[in-house]
């Protein structure tokens, strides 16, 4: 071979796919990004990186990525290319037509937590400032809806209680519903990493993750449950340390809600929840979940981490706050190598969850029907602030179905193929008259799009990104937009066309305005994270470079104390029966990331062509299925077909597959039961069937006959 | 605990992962400097400003002491100690340059440049190759005609990075990189002495092996033999279209 050609230029930015945030050097040789490289300064990753940031970051220049913005009058007309002026001033005057026939509430819109937080900020302004209602919403709700609910009332803050790098000082590490080693790699190499110098692993999962057993690493306990009965397994872990009275009293007593501890005590440590009770409900050894418990609360120091198989549940919040009641009983708070933390599916949901783009709250978790707080933002923004929360984003599209609700802006969303119960999700925007579509490519959801802005990727703007522990990082731009517009700079401009009057020179001054307003960010800027790097929240004058720990001194609740919350174990309504006698439940694998709108753009596809179904062995025996055998599955909503592959890693009982390839559809199939407090959709457990079948291609003649649902291949 | 992250720097290698022990001071090269206990005398004159060449060591990985490259003399001492291995003690006096080092040096350099593509010394820019430029090794008095791996093929079943086995000095980061960085202990060295080679998995091209493709080998080789496909003209598969 001969010598490779030295890139001549490095950026330092931040990785756009997972919740860890990477610090990596784009580097570039003749304007062209020809390298990622992990920058060993990034206080997130320390110079690692995974397969997704390091490599696969080419989808930025696939030859499909929109360039110049797309209008149509309607769904079935093809697009009309067309200025930027002329986009805007489209969408400008649909909303408003739509605004004027059927209300100021008719219409909203929903930001992305691929987006920068300045983006995000600027998209709940749109909504609020411009549309003049609270109808924000953004893609935490199906995720990380539920630990902001339940963190906040447990410990007060629905954010990661913990710095990564606290791990490496845990002696017992909790992983629930989370697969770090191909969701999150990177921190998933620092977990084992600690697991390698000694530390202890519990695992609860319903299959056997890679991070249960890989090379030097092993769970000492893994909890193998059945779907849906996390809280009642978590309950049986409190039953346990009640029991046995493994809690940390003095803990308790000092920074803890007695009243409500004795309650929590009364209710956890009722026969209802022994293990022996339980233990069989949730299809698992008795001695486990006490070995489980016995483990985590000795720790010393035990950190708990956990994922959408916490959230995405019925009792997605009842589960989150499980954790914080378990956290604080045994005292692993408030110091590093403990803690609670969420592990953030994507780059920014922490930031979106932070920069009120929600229906119902501003930054910081202030609730917009607070007179003081809208006030503040009224004088800010120059505009009277609606005090009504708006709708959520499962609301709007029942409302659009419902015919209420007509249009809407959707920043970097894919919406039909990502939320459950897709016929349900397609009919909504079938029924809406402007759907305003903000991304890089034409998508499931721009089928039914009326205006398509072409957004610029993360090489090619700037921004922060506010990763899983908190860590405000910088996203710097490295090449020039290849449709002309920074996407903050879109979402100023369509401000702009509906008339309200807003600028700003740079996402630094977004940034600023961010931080007059929002309390935890106040000490943020570009300035400072140029200066030191990176930032974790709160960063205000008592921490003017952040704030690694929380809850060091007291929680941040009125009282500063913490709380238990009462987790009655309800099983959810999702249940099998003769007709779906398995349980499907989802995940993610290491070379895709989500929808796949990126990484099917790259060569990851090679690694993981087809999202498949895991079934045990047991189970496909009984349904005549061999391994790579196609595979209709059947539930109450929806049918896909998959290939099957026979795998020890799922339970009989347990089906799995992953949700990355538009055409296998796997939100189809997925049910429209959600968290009971914050609409989280149920993802992880749908009833379903599965019977073999002679595959996609023979069944084409028959759907041509009888359509069930519009065509997914992406557009050209 | 957290040093060996967290004290890190872009743009320094300290050659071995940074130590948070209490401060041992010492002198290099008549220059005085402290450093934690447990540091490495690698790591001590990086942070004297007297950096000491180097192939099989780099500061995200423990130190292996193969490589040779790295011998120091220290006062009152015998022999010529691999700095990476040698811990820093309170007052110790070492010299990174003397002839008889330089000698030493250069000999180890020319035994690797012995096994190395001729035609891709002069123009290349890995560590390997700024080493040779630090130590003024361009050639080896050795022939041409001696064993190499030169026509060892070369690995490129991954899309995103390639191995070529002609400029692989087997200095085993590409292994430690995955076990220690990683944690995946998806490569290892197979065969002994002029034989041993990097392997991924059971010898298996690194695409079927058990690699996750992290890039953390590609990050740590010194010599280019594990790289990006990126920086080759023409060589790169663009972007294809999604379900293509």
């Amino acid at each position: 071979m001969p010598n490779p050609l030295k890139p001549e230029k490095s950026v330092v930015t931040t990785c756009a796919y997972c919740g860890v945030g990477c610090g990596f050097k784009a580097e570039t040789r003749g304007g062209k990004i020809v390298r990622m490289t992990p920058w060993k300064e990034g206080k997130a990753n320390h110079g690692h990186s995974c397969i997704k940031g390091r490599f696969a970051y080419d989808y930025y220049n696939a030859p499909d990525r929109v360039r110049t913005p797309l209008i149509r009058a309607s769904i079935d007309d093809p697009w009309t290319p067309v200025s930027w002026d002329e986009a805007f001033a489209y969408a400008a005057k649909e909303f408003k037509r739509i605004q004027a026939k059927y209300g100021v509430k008719s219409v909203g819109a929903v930001s992305s937590s691929r987006c920068t937080n300045e983006e995000i900020f600027l998209t709940q302004k749109f909504a609020r400032a411009v549309l003049g209602n609270n109808n924000i919403d953004n893609c935490a709700r199906i995720c990380h809806s539920p630990t902001q609910f339940g963190l906040t009332n447990t410990v007060g803050a629905g954010a990661a209680s913990q710095h990564f790098d606290s791990i490496l000082q845990a002696d017992v590490i909790m992983v629930v519903g989370a697969n770090p080693t191909e969701g999150h790699p990177v921190f998933g190499s620092l977990m084992k990493r600690r697991i390698r110098q000694g530390a202890k692993l519990i695992v609860i999962d319903p299959r056997k993750t890679e991070t249960v057993e890989s090379a030097h690493c092993k769970a000492d306990v893994h909890l193998a449950i059945r779907p849906g009965t996390n809280v009642a397994i978590l309950d049986s872990i409190a039953h346990v340390v009640v029991r046995e009275k493994l809690y940390n009293e003095e803990f308790v007593r000092a920074r803890c809600e007695v009243n409500e501890f004795e309650n929590w005590k009364a209710l956890v440590g009722s026969d209802n929840y022994a293990p022996e009770v339980i233990g069989p409900l949730a299809g698992v050894d008795p001695d486990d979940i006490r070995k489980a418990a016995r483990i985590y609360a000795s720790g010393p120091n035990s950190a708990i981490y956990y994922g959408l198989g916490v959230t995405e549940h019925s009792q997605g919040s009842t589960g989150v706050m499980c954790l914080g009641n378990l956290g604080l009983s045994c005292g692993m708070l408030g110091r590093e190598g403990v803690g609670v933390n969420p592990l953030r599916g994507q780059g920014n949901v922490q930031g979106g969850s932070c920069l009120g783009s929600w229906p119902h709250v501003f930054s910081g978790y202030r609730f917009v029907t607070d007179y003081e707080t809208r006030s503040s933002f009224e004088a800010e923004w120059g505009v009277p602030l609606d005090a009504e929360p708006g709708l959520r984003l499962p609301n709007m599209l029942d409302a659009a179905v419902a015919g209420s609700f007509k249009g809407m802006y959707i920043m970097g969303e894919d919406p039909v193929q990502s939320d459950p119960n897709q016929h349900h999700v397609i009919a909504a925007m079938r029924n809406m008259e402007c759907v305003v579509l903000h991304d890089l490519f034409l998508n499931e959801t721009s089928k039914y799009a009326h205006i398509f802005f072409p957004g610029s990727s993360s090489l090619e703007k700037d921004g922060t990104f506010t990763n899983a522990e908190r860590r405000v990082s910088r996203v710097r731009k490295v090449i020039e937009p290849l449709a002309g517009l920074e996407d903050w700079q879109i979402t100023v401009k369509l401000m702009n066309a509906m008339g309200y009057n807003v600028n700003y020179t740079s996402a630094g001054e977004v940034l600023d305005e961010i931080a007059r307003l929002s309390p935890n960010y106040r000490g943020i800027s570009f300035a400072l994270v140029d200066r030191i790097g990176s930032a974790q929240w709160p960063c205000n004058e008592d921490a003017p470079e952040g704030t690694e720990v929380l809850h060091r001194e007291k929680f941040p609740r009125a009282n500063g104390l913490g709380t238990f919350m009462l987790t009655e174990y309800v099983p959810t309504a999702e249940r099998t029966n003769d007709k779906y006698p398995l349980l499907l439940t989802t995940g993610r694998i290491l070379s895709q990331y989500n929808v796949g709108t990126q990484t099917r753009r790259t060569p990851n596809s090679m690694w993981h062509s087809e999202d498949v179904l895991e079934i045990n062995e047991q189970d496909s025996i009984s349904r005549g299925v061999k391994d790579g055998d196609w595979v209709k599955v059947s539930s109450r909503f929806g049918e896909i077909e998959v290939r099957a592959r026979i795998s020890e890693r799922v339970n009989p009982g347990v089906v799995y597959t992953t949700f990355h390839h538009a055409k296998s559809k796997a939100n189809a199939v997925t049910s429209d039961l959600s968290d009971w407090a914050t609409n989280c959709p149920e993802y992880k457990v749908t009833a379903v069937d599965v019977v073999r079948t002679n595959g996609p291609a023979a069944d084409a003649a028959r759907d041509a006959a009888t359509p069930r649902i519009a065509e997914m291949e992406p557009a050209e | 605990m957290w040093s060996e992250i967290r004290g890190l720097k872009d743009d320094v290698d300290y050659g071995t992962p940074p130590r948070d022990g209490a401060p041992v001071t010492l002198e290099i090269d008549g220059v005085t400097v402290t450093v934690p206990a447990g540091s490495s005398l690698m790591l001590a004159a990086a942070s004297a400003g007297r950096p000491i060449p180097k192939l099989c060591a780099t500061d995200m990985l423990e130190a292996f002491g193969s490589c040779r490259v790295c011998l120091v003399e220290i006062e009152g001492r015998g022999g010529f100690p691999a700095s990476c291995t040698t811990l820093v003690a309170e007052g110790m006096k070492v010299k990174t340059q003397s002839e008889t080092l330089s000698r030493l040096r250069k000999g180890v350099l020319e035994l690797y440049l012995s096994d190395f593509p001729e035609s891709e010394i002069a123009d290349g820019w890995s560590e390997f190759h700024d080493t040779l430029k630090a130590e003024g090794v361009a050639s080896h008095p050795y022939g041409a005609g001696g064993f190499n791996h030169f026509e060892a093929p070369v690995d490129a079943s991954n899309p995103y990075f390639l191995f070529d086995p002609a400029k692989c000095i087997v200095c085993s980061r590409c292994v430690r990189a995955c076990a220690e960085v990683q944690g995946t202990f998806a490569i290892t060295i197979a065969g002994r002495s002029f034989d041993s080679k990097v392997v991924a998995s059971q010898d298996q091209p690194f695409f079927e092996s058990e690699c996750v493709s992290c890039g953390a080998c590609v990050q740590a080789c010194p010599s280019h033999a594990l790289v990006e496909k990126s920086l080759f003209e023409g060589e790169y598969v663009h972007a294809e279209s999604a379900e293509a």
